[in-house]
Parts: C-alpha cells; sequence; structure tokens
C-alpha cells in the first residue's frame, strides 16, 4: 500500500521556556522552584480584549500557539483540529468548583462552567478560525497528546485528511498542584504545556516527517520490541538508524530507573535525551517532548542540555529520533521523527 | 455622570470581564447588545447573575433579561424601580 | 469495498433501564425515567432529572467490587453496560487478543471531587478521589475491572463524547489498527453540571419536551452504554452474531458559539451529510432520525433546521429519546446508538413523549410505535457545546 507520508510543517510551544521560539536550544532557563507557570507572550497580538473577555488562560494559550503554526504553514482551515489534554481547563473548574462548595448552589455564574468543559479548545480554535471540519478532543491522564496525534495519523493513512492541527494543552492551579503533590503525582518540576503542530502532507519546508506511531497498553516488553520493529520496517529503517531516544524521565530515581530499564531493552546504546528537566512535567509534557525532537530535526543539531549522559558523543545532523513514552508503566507510546531535509 | 449609573457601569465592566473598557466608553443610552461591545447571549446571563447577586431582582428567563437589557440607562431605572437590596 | 464493521454486542444502563431488555420495555411502554431527584444530593430538587435508579453501593454489590475501592458513579455505569456488551459479544479480554476501548466522558470522577472538593485540601480521608477526578481515570478503572485491552483512551467532546468514541472505534478498524473496539460513553449526574446547565437557564422545571412549541430545556439524565464494534471477517471467525452494522459516521464543528447551535444547524448538516456520503446512502434510504433533541429552544429549532436542509420536504419519522432517559450528556451517543439498534432489531418506532404542539419551522415528531416501512437504516444524531456535532449511520447487519 502506497503510504501517505505526514510531515510537520510547523510546531511552535508556550511553556517554561521563551514562548513561541526555540530560545531554549541555545539559552535554557533554569529553575529551582518545583512548580512553575507557563511564561506567557503578549495575547493581545493574537485575540482582541473583548474576544479575550471569556477566554480562559489555557485557551489562550493554546489559541495563540494554534494561529501561530496556522500562520506559518499557511493552512487557514485544518481538515482536522485535534486536540490532547488531561486536566483540560482546571482553572475554570475550580473556580466553579469553589464557589459551589462553598457558596451553595445558587448565583454561580456562567462562565467558569463555558471554559470548563476539555473540548472549549479545539471548539474554540475551530469558532476561531472558523473551521468546520473534523474536531476531537482526546483526555487520557499523560497519554492524552499521543491519542490525538494517533488519531491524526490514522485519518492520513486513511486518507481522510491532508491537514491536521494537532495540540497538546494543559494548565495547573497553585491549588490542584497541592493536591497532585499530596497523591504523589506532582512533576520535578511540576509545569504547564501549550503545543501544536501543524501536520500536512507536504514535504517543503517541513520540520521534519513524522514516521508513524504506536501506542500500546500493557504491553509486555516482547509486545513492545514488535512494534518497535514494524514501526521502523514501516519505515525502510533498521534500529541502528536511530540516532537519539528521547524520552520523559525527570529525574525521580523511582520512576526514571525502570523506565530506563525499558529504553536499555529496547534500544541498547542508542543516545538518551530527556527534556522534562526543561519544560517540566504535566499532562501535556510528551507534547514538548515530541516538539524538542523535531526542533533538533529542523536545525540539524542536538543541543547539549538534552543529552541524558554529559559522557554523550555529539549527534552531527541527526536524521531519526525516537519519542519513547510511558505512564504510570500502563501506556507506552513511540513516535518517529525522520529528518525532512536533503534527499 | 449620575452615580448609580457610574456604579451599574463599573460592575458590568467586572463581571463581563471587558478588560480596556472603562465607564466613559460606555455610552448609557446606547444598546448593550448588538451594540458596540459586543456582548452576547452568555453575558445577559452573566448580567442576570449580577442583578439578583447585586440588587436581589430576580428575572426568570434570559427572554426577560432583553427588555431590561437595552441600554445601561434602562438597566439602571429598573434596578431603581424594582431593587430589593 | 470496504469490509463492513459489526456490532456484536450491546450494553446500557441508564433512567429507563438497567440493561437492554428494560430499556426495550420502557420504550415500547412510554414510560418516562425522568422524575424528582432521588440520588444526587442537591439543593436543586425543583429539577426533575433522569437519574439510573441504584444508589452507587447497590451497583457495587451488583459487580461485586470490595468495599475498599471506591469507583466513582461513572466507572460503576459504565462497568455495568460494558459487562451487559461483552456478555453478548462473548468476549473475556485477555491479553491474547488485541481489543481496544474508547470511552466518552466530561465529567469523570467529577461525582466524587465536587463531594470532597474542599476535604481534599484539610484531610487526606479522600485523596483516592483526587486521582480518579479525570477523564482518563473513569476509562482505566474500567478498563481494569474487566482485564487486558491493547489500547485504550477517552474522549471528552462534551455531549458529542461517545459518538465521537464510536468514530474512532470504526476508523481504528478500518486503519487495520484493531479487528474489536469497545465504544460507547458513560457519565453519571453531578451537582457540578446541573449547576453549569442551570446558569445557562437551559434547564427545564418540568419534564422535557423536545421540538415542542411549548419546549422550555432539557432534564438532564446519566447512565452508560457501550457497543463492541468488530471487523465483519473477526466476527465470521469468532462465529458472533451481529446485532447490527455501523454503516456511516460523521463529524463536524459548528464553529460558531461556545454553547449555542448556529441558525442554520451548518454543523449538524455536516455531520449527518458525511455520515450519509460515508456509508454511499441517500437521505430516502434512512427510516428513522434519533434526534439530538434536548428540548432546548435552540438545539431543537438548529437541528430542524439542519434535518430539513438535508432531507428536503420528505422527512423519515424522526424523535427525541430524552425525553424518556433524559440529556445522558458525554454517554447519550452510545446510549440512543442502542435504542437505535433496538429499533432494528424488534421493528418498532422510539416515540416522543410530551409533544402537543408544532414550533413554527420545527419537524414534527413520531408518535407512533409502528412503522410502515423496514427500518433498514437509522440516523443517530448527538451535538456538544462548542458545536462538537457528530452523527452515526447505524444499520440492519445485512445488506439489502
Amino acid at each position: 500500500m502506497n503510504r501517505q507520508r505526514v510531515y510537520i510543517q510547523a510546531t511552535t510551544q508556550i511553556s517554561i521556556q521563551s514562548p513561541l521560539n526555540e530560545n531554549w536550544m541555545q539559552n535554557p532557563i533554569q529553575y529551582e522552584r518545583p512548580f512553575i507557570r507557563s511564561i506567557e507572550p503578549n495575547f493581545r497580538d493574537f485575540i482582541s480584549p473583548i474576544e479575550a473577555r471569556r477566554i480562559g488562560r489555557l485557551q489562550k494559550r493554546a489559541l495563540t500557539t494554534s494561529l501561530t503554526v496556522i500562520h506559518q504553514s499557511k493552512v487557514e482551515h485544518p481538515d482536522a483540529i485535534i486536540t490532547g489534554t488531561g486536566l483540560g481547563c482546571i482553572e475554570n473548574t475550580e473556580l466553579f468548583l469553589k464557589d459551589m462548595c462553598s457558596q451553595g448552589e445558587y448565583l454561580l455564574k456562567p462562565t467558569p462552567f463555558i471554559q470548563s468543559t476539555h473540548n472549549t479548545i479545539s471548539s474554540l480554535i475551530a469558532i476561531y478560525t472558523q473551521t468546520h471540519n473534523y474536531n476531537v478532543t482526546y483526555s487520557h491522564r499523560n497519554i492524552s497528546f499521543e491519542c490525538a496525534l494517533y488519531d491524526a495519523m490514522l485519518q492520513f493513512r486513511l486518507q481522510k485528511i491532508n491537514s491536521a492541527l494537532v495540540g497538546s494543552h494543559d494548565e495547573l492551579t497553585p491549588s490542584w498542584y497541592e493536591l497532585l503533590k499530596k497523591v504523589g503525582y506532582s512533576g520535578n518540576p511540576s509545569a504547564e504545556a501549550s503545543v501544536s503542530f501543524m501536520l500536512t502532507t507536504e514535504r517543503n519546508n517541513s520540520w521534519c516527517e513524522l514516521g508513524g506511531i504506536k501506542i500500546l497498553h500493557q504491553p509486555s516488553i516482547e509486545i513492545l520490541k514488535l512494534s518497535l520493529g514494524k514501526l521502523l520496517t514501516d519505515n525502510g529503517l533498521n534500529l541502528s538508524d536511530i540516532d537519539a531516544v528521547i524520552t520523559g524521565i525527570n529525574g525521580n530515581q523511582a520512576t526514571d530507573l525502570p523506565t530506563i530499564q525499558i529504553y536499555k531493552q529496547l534500544f541498547g546504546q542508542i543516545p538518551l535525551l530527556h527534556y522534562k528537566h526543561l519544560f517540566g512535567d504535566s499532562y501535556s509534557a510528551s507534547g514538548l517532548g515530541l516538539y524538542s525532537a523535531a526542533c533538533c530535526l529542523k536545525y540539524q543539531f542536538v543541543p547539549s542540555t538534552l543529552y541524558y549522559m554529559e559522557t554523550e558523543d555529539q549527534i552531527d545532523n541527526p536524521q531519526n529520533i525516537m519519542f519513547f513514552g510511558q505512564s504510570d508503566y500502563k501506556d507506552y507510546s513511540l513516535i518517529l521523527l525522520k529528518s525532512s531535509c536533503g534527499k | 455622570m449620575n452615580e448609580a449609573i457610574l456604579e451599574l457601569k463599573r460592575q458590568i465592566i467586572e463581571v463581563l470581564n471587558l478588560e480596556d473598557i472603562s465607564p466613559e466608553d460606555i455610552d448609557e443610552n446606547a444598546p448593550l447588545f448588538g451594540g458596540g461591545l459586543g456582548l452576547d447571549s452568555i453575558d445577559a446571563l452573566e448580567l442576570i447573575v449580577l442583578m439578583e447577586k447585586n440588587y436581589g431582582i430576580k428575572l426568570q428567563d434570559p427572554a426577560e433579561g432583553k427588555a431590561v437589557f437595552k441600554s445601561v440607562a434602562v438597566m439602571a431605572n429598573y434596578i431603581e424601580k424594582n431593587r430589593t437590596k | 469495498m470496504k469490509e463492513p464493521i459489526y456490532i456484536t454486542g450491546a450494553g446500557i444502563v441508564s433512567a429507563i433501564g438497567l440493561n437492554k431488555a428494560e430499556v426495550l420495555d420502557s420504550l415500547r411502554q412510554h414510560r418516562t425515567g425522568i422524575g424528582p431527584l432521588q440520588y444526587l444530593q442537591s439543593e436543586h430538587t425543583e429539577l426533575p432529572v433522569g437519574e439510573v435508579k441504584l444508589s452507587n453501593e447497590k451497583m457495587k454489590s451488583i459487580l461485586k467490587i470490595s468495599e475498599s475501592i471506591p469507583p466513582t458513579r461513572t466507572s460503576l455505569m459504565g462497568i455495568m453496560a460494558l459487562n451487559e456488551a461483552l456478555n453478548e459479544a462473548g468476549i473475556v479480554p485477555s491479553s491474547t487478543q488485541c481489543i481496544g476501548f474508547v470511552s466518552g466522558t466530561t465529567v469523570g470522577g467529577m461525582d466524587m471531587t465536587e463531594q470532597h472538593y474542599l476535604d481534599f485540601f484539610e484531610k487526606n480521608d479522600f485523596d483516592h478521589f483526587i486521582t480518579s477526578h479525570d477523564c482518563g481515570a473513569c476509562t482505566q478503572t474500567i478498563a481494569d475491572y474487566f482485564g487486558h485491552f491493547s489500547y485504550i483512551t477517552s474522549i471528552s467532546t462534551a455531549c458529542s463524547s461517545a459518538a465521537n468514541a464510536i468514530i474512532l472505534g470504526a476508523e481504528l478498524i478500518e486503519s487495520g489498527e484493531l479487528d474489536i473496539v469497545i465504544v460507547g460513553g458513560s457519565e453519571s449526574l453531578t451537582k457540578y453540571h446541573l449547576n453549569g446547565f442551570n446558569t445557562l437557564m437551559i434547564l427545564d422545571h418540568e419534564q422535557c419536551r423536545p421540538f415542542d412549541a411549548t419546549r422550555s430545556g432539557l432534564n438532564l439524565g446519566e447512565g452508560a452504554a457501550y457497543l463492541i464494534l468488530e471487523k465483519a471477517s473477526s466476527a465470521k471467525h469468532r462465529k458472533a452474531k451481529a446485532i447490527g452494522r455501523l454503516s456511516g459516521y460523521g463529524n463536524a464543528c459548528d464553529a460558531f458559539h461556545q454553547t449555542a447551535s448556529s441558525q442554520n444547524g451548518e454543523g449538524a448538516f455536516r455531520a449527518m451529510n458525511k455520515a450519509l456520503q460515508s456509508a454511499g446512502l441517500q437521505t430516502n434510504d434512512i427510516q428513522y432520525i434519533n434526534a439530538h433533541g434536548t428540548g432546548t429552544t435552540n438545539n431543537d429549532m438548529s437541528e430542524s433546521i439542519a434535518i430539513k436542509r438535508l432531507f428536503g420536504d420528505i422527512l423519515p419519522p424522526i424523535s427525541s429519546t430524552k425525553s424518556y432517559t433524559g440529556h445522558t450528556t458525554s454517554a447519550s451517543g452510545s446510549i440512543e446508538a442502542v435504542i437505535c439498534l433496538l429499533a432494528m432489531i424488534y421493528q418498532f418506532l422510539p416515540t416522543n413523549l410530551n409533544w402537543k404542539y408544532p414550533m413554527p419551522e420545527g419537524i414534527v415528531p413520531n408518535m407512533n410505535d409502528y412503522s410502515n416501512t423496514e427500518l433498514k437504516h437509522v440516523l443517530c444524531n448527538s451535538f456538544g457545546f462548542g458545536g462538537n456535532d457528530s452523527s452515526l449511520l447505524l444499520s440492519k447487519p445485512v445488506n439489502g
């Protein structure tokens, strides 16, 4: 079967690193705090004050990264708008919840409720861009973004779409951070993430190619190996063609060690990259992981800050980077990115 | 500007989160909806909450609100006549 | 020609019954499940609701879930419905088979969060409910009860969540990723969204009257329903009986307003049109439409216009079964899909309760159980806030 090839035509982020650019590759911002909120650009450049009056913080970030990749890719009405968000619009959810729990069930305001449903992000982008096409939101813990990307890839493969705006958006309030910390779900550091990708079938001017994605629930190591093998052969690659593996290890020994063990079983000696020490952890962190890998392929270098082992040899002109994600040792994801530079 | 009207404008700006708009920018005789402010049905619901919370006036449905929210002046007049707090 | 997608099992829990047989009986007896609040602890006792007539405790005991694990109501209802679906299909999820599970929900574990939110910060007794709050946690809890799935995910597109879960399931099968995908949704009633809808002033204080001139809002409901979608060759290989077929589907966005539907029903029109096109069918092939029909002034007008735009002057029988179940929000897509399957299996038309007065320019809903023609193909609409509109085309298992 003639496989539809898919490219990342544009991507950008709003996170705890400098927003809407790749400054982090040269000058990463270092933090010492356990909980950091995103650095926001001036939203007025994207959204007028009157429109902004009923748009929550997370929606503003999502709209801004989306409009940026729409502008950069010149795809005004993507064939699909797909969002992944683990917690959804938790700030407005808590606003409504706090009022309801403390003042009772009368005189509650509609706006926080409207802004609190997960799908307001995708639908707001559609309203803003007048896009009537396929529109869906995934909310499945740490793999929400991967699920959104997977849906897009299925539709490309079925030749139903030629473009897709895929986003990974999560916010975190100080109060919900306290709750996550209490149950051991907090990151190191905990942060927020808004990342948008414009996927198209157009190779020209793309950042890189999206070779494929696999998401597996409670797989055995054999199944993981089989899936990895399939992903590689589908792309005409051998394991030795992979220049680096990027994972979501976050400095927490208890969870990092098992991840590294599986990484070794799957990838052997292939250089390991990490990104959460720069971007923090959140339900949408994997979006930033894939974004980091896309940056390396676009600019054809791997910033030293991404190497997990300081002794690692410099990777020159990276061609293939594998994203390897795991969530609670239940859900595993493999995403292959290939350079679209050169031949 | 009449103190009651000024106060009402401030409240409207606050509950509708109208950034960048000052009371002077709102013409109390101009239509609140379908005019320059670009308000919609959700804003009307917010104003209904404002009426009950601040003035003890209970509007049963958005349709009733339509007549009351014609302009800030009409709203202020309605509040003056019907307020219970 | 693409391989058909069969439905080899279905399960449902709703205000009008805890399984398909009870739901069927209620539909045929014109018995609504909407009534005064009984289980949800809300101050709004004036609002009629469609509750599942079981306490959480009772559901736990039926499902033999130990007291030490307190699942949310959304998960409990989901497990009950999925149990029925798996039994009918004769499937036991295990690691030897690749089975997907896609569930739609929006409130997730909010039923517990809202009871303990303030306690979360003060005490440690309810920490479990912090981890069960999110949508994914609910899906995971349901999946864990049954065993092994090779892919699980949660879709959250407000009131069209379950319909979109069904659409993803179809795409997973069509693209060859999986042979069997369990799809649907679950949503318990919560104070959170009861109050949310109340602030929008779209809840009727009487029984809802979809498509009636005097309609003044919806009644919220709750429930869960799941379908087993299976590639025809897999069903044949397993000798599983098909109870229906998913022959088409459409997802579109109204792109109009965060809560309101557009005047011309653009999103709804596109979703239904895509469903017909993907099935390769014409409007005159459709014998029944299960409308979204919430009972709000806005939805029923917008949906009427969309249906008329697509179908012209000759409309098939149309009804909204939300007059029985209440609006089961994220679960409504799969709950109403199961109702459509029952209609085709037992060849009857679900009626629209409480309708008296035609609305100007509106559709006139079906009030008669008996169909003049055989029900072969039916459309099932689910529209969500933000204009997330989806339509499913369900058919009898065999073509022709």
